[in-house]
């Protein structure tokens, strides 16, 4: 019995006590300068980390090591595109998944009119709304509008009246400063004929469930039928009670919004 | 509008954090780049947790007998004393809950030690065993604080003549200047627009690579930098190291090491790695850090390659060049030793 237990106290306390761990590589970096474009965008890569590989997709998939190696700044056209990358290399386990969204211009918008956002995040002048800038998680950037109230109000006035099928709009999430997804959204058009505003959609969010990483989160939001106008207003409504599993839990949220796209 | 790139913060596909596979083993995690590479061991501690707990890992040095030092903010024990093989020899301090900054100081022959305490606002020198030799208060002198609060010391560095430079990196960030007995002699630094500033000074180290002239080196953490400035406080240059929050200078031989806390890239994401400077602070090789390259002399933001440290926040050296990895805020993991790679 002695001398069986002798090699299988050994083999334990070898292989909890001396063996070195095998290592996760870190997420490359990505960097583009914005993920919304008028006609194309540049997202490239950097991992300085000798004997690995970048692999990505764009077609939404999990990138593995048969799918394309990252060689030369990747041109994005097609709205819409989601890019995943992540690196593998021998000797350590492959690192995160790292994605973005880029995201076409859409409709041409003349104005855009919002209540005003708090004086801490006052974003970039009239035009942060529409101004192709943005997609990225930082809460820091000028991009991005903050608010801390109960409802946020944003007017949309197009360049001319015009079929309307959907309109996008892009938050950030970032739980750690309390900025989360919206609950609420509902857009409506000014129908020209009955000259008031009529409800062209509405989408309700349920709050994450438990903690996920900063990122920019977009909702697409189809028309529930036909639309044509040259106006839209939209009326968001920030999450009121933060879930439970947040040190905020049951304070308002602050909400994070830099772009808005018609299409 | 300017335009710029921005960097992505990364959108990370957190399932795979939640799910914890079994470790698998494996032989040797090398680490760096050059003639700086290193091999990972991440069980050098053979210390008890029941018997020598640790919270963070603040610093470490090597005493003239070849031990390891650890100071950390776990009160059961502030003084952990390793031999290079990781054995507990013994233990001290009860009193310093912010415990934070330790340097060693050959005082003719009579090794002494200056501990940081971030949370009791003093700098306290002791012998190495542990008893108090003299009590540094707020700077009061310097009429930049009201109160000890307001003063955060991070580190001190000692000349060969026992002067004491603390830097209040967590305070005003001022370098203020005593002689060896504790009287008050001047300050520089402080937060401002000019390059002489700084902006957390978390660490500081005296650099006699240049016989001729000695100087100061000062951690600008927030500034991702370090700065120099001549022993009475005039700037000198700074040494731009993009990306990287560099924790404290540490010179051994030619080379400077330092605890990069974070990246930039990556904040409160564990993103730590450790950088070594050459003699004319040039970052030679990074690890668990992208390769350093340097474009027209200007270096490329750096960032994390391979996560084998959280938090790093101090490197030690020791007499036969190996190194020792304290951590911050990394589940109270006791430091990693790394042996150089020839």
């Amino acid at each position: 019995m002695k001398k069986l237990l002798l090699p299988l106290l050994t083999s334990l306390l070898f292989n909890n006590g001396f063996g070195q761990q095998l290592f996760q590589l870190a997420p490359p970096m990505l960097q583009y300068h914005s993920a919304f474009f008028k006609d194309s965008e540049t997202a490239s890569l950097k991992f300085a980390q000798p004997g690995t590989k970048i692999y990505f997709t764009l077609n939404g998939a999990e990138p593995t090591q048969k799918d394309a190696v990252y060689r030369k700044p990747i041109d994005v056209k097609k709205s819409l595109t989601t890019l995943k990358v992540k690196v593998f290399g021998n000797g350590f386990l492959p690192s995160e998944t790292v994605q973005a969204t880029f995201i076409k211009d859409g409709l041409k918008i003349k104005s855009i009119e919002q209540s005003p956002p708090n004086e801490k995040y006052p974003g970039n002048g009239a035009t942060t709304l529409f101004d192709n800038e943005g997609g990225i998680a930082n809460m820091h950037s000028k991009n991005f509008l903050g608010y801390q109230q109960d409802s946020v109000e944003i007017n949309i006035t197009l360049d001319k009246k015009q079929p309307i099928h959907s309109v996008l709009l892009d938050f950030l999430r970032d739980e750690g400063s309390w900025i989360f997804p919206p609950q609420k959204i509902t857009i409506f058009y000014f129908d020209d004929a009955k000259n008031e505003f009529d409800i062209m959609n509405k989408k309700e969010i349920i709050a994450d469930t438990n903690a996920k990483a900063n990122a920019c989160v977009f909702e697409l939001i189809k028309a529930g039928a036909k639309v044509n106008s040259n106006r839209l207003k939209i009326i968001i409504q920030p999450l009121q009670s933060i879930p439970e599993w947040h040190p905020g839990k049951g304070k308002q949220a602050w909400l994070f919004i830099d772009e808005i796209k018609i299409y | 509008m300017e335009r710029r790139n921005f960097l992505r913060n990364t959108s990370l596909a957190m399932a795979a954090l939640m799910i914890k596979p079994p470790i698998p083993m494996k032989e040797d995690t090398v680490l760096g780049q050059g003639n700086r590479r290193y091999k990972l061991d991440n069980h050098w501690s053979h210390a008890d947790v029941a018997k020598y707990p640790v919270n963070d890992c603040h610093e470490m040095i090597q005493d003239s007998k070849g031990r390891i030092l650890l100071l950390t903010n776990e009160t059961h024990n502030n003084v952990l004393i390793y031999d290079k093989k990781g054995k507990i020899l013994e233990s001290w301090g009860h009193e310093y809950p912010g415990a934070h900054g330790l340097t060693l100081f050959d005082e003719n022959g009579t090794e002494v030690l200056f501990i940081c305490d971030n949370s009791r606002h003093q700098v306290i020198k002791t012998t190495i065993d542990g008893r108090v030799l003299m009590t540094l208060d707020y700077p009061k002198e310097t009429g930049q604080y009201t109160k000890p609060e307001e003063y955060i010391p991070t580190e001190t560095a000692i000349t060969p003549t026992g002067d004491i430079y603390v830097a209040d990196g967590y305070g005003k960030d001022f370098v203020i200047h005593y002689d060896a007995s504790g009287r008050y002699l001047g300050y520089f630094g402080g937060r401002g627009p000019q390059e002489k500033h700084l902006l957390n000074a978390h660490g500081i180290c005296l650099d006699f690579r240049d016989n001729k002239q000695p100087n100061l080196i000062v951690t600008s953490r927030q500034q991702n930098a370090f700065k120099r400035y001549t022993l009475e406080g005039e700037y000198i240059n700074t040494i731009a190291l993009s990306g990287a929050w560099v924790c404290r200078p540490v010179i051994k031989g030619d080379y400077l090491y330092s605890a990069v806390l974070q990246t930039n890239s990556r904040q409160g994401d564990h993103s730590g790695f450790v950088t070594i400077l050459d003699k004319n602070y040039k970052v030679v090789s990074n690890l668990a850090g992208s390769v350093p390259n340097y474009v027209d002399g200007k270096l490329d933001e750096m960032y994390q390659t391979i996560k084998c440290f959280s938090y790093p926040h101090d490197v030690c050296i020791d007499d036969e060049e190996n190194l020792y990895i304290a951590q911050w805020n990394s589940g109270k993991v006791y430091p990693y030793k790394l042996s150089p790679v020839i």
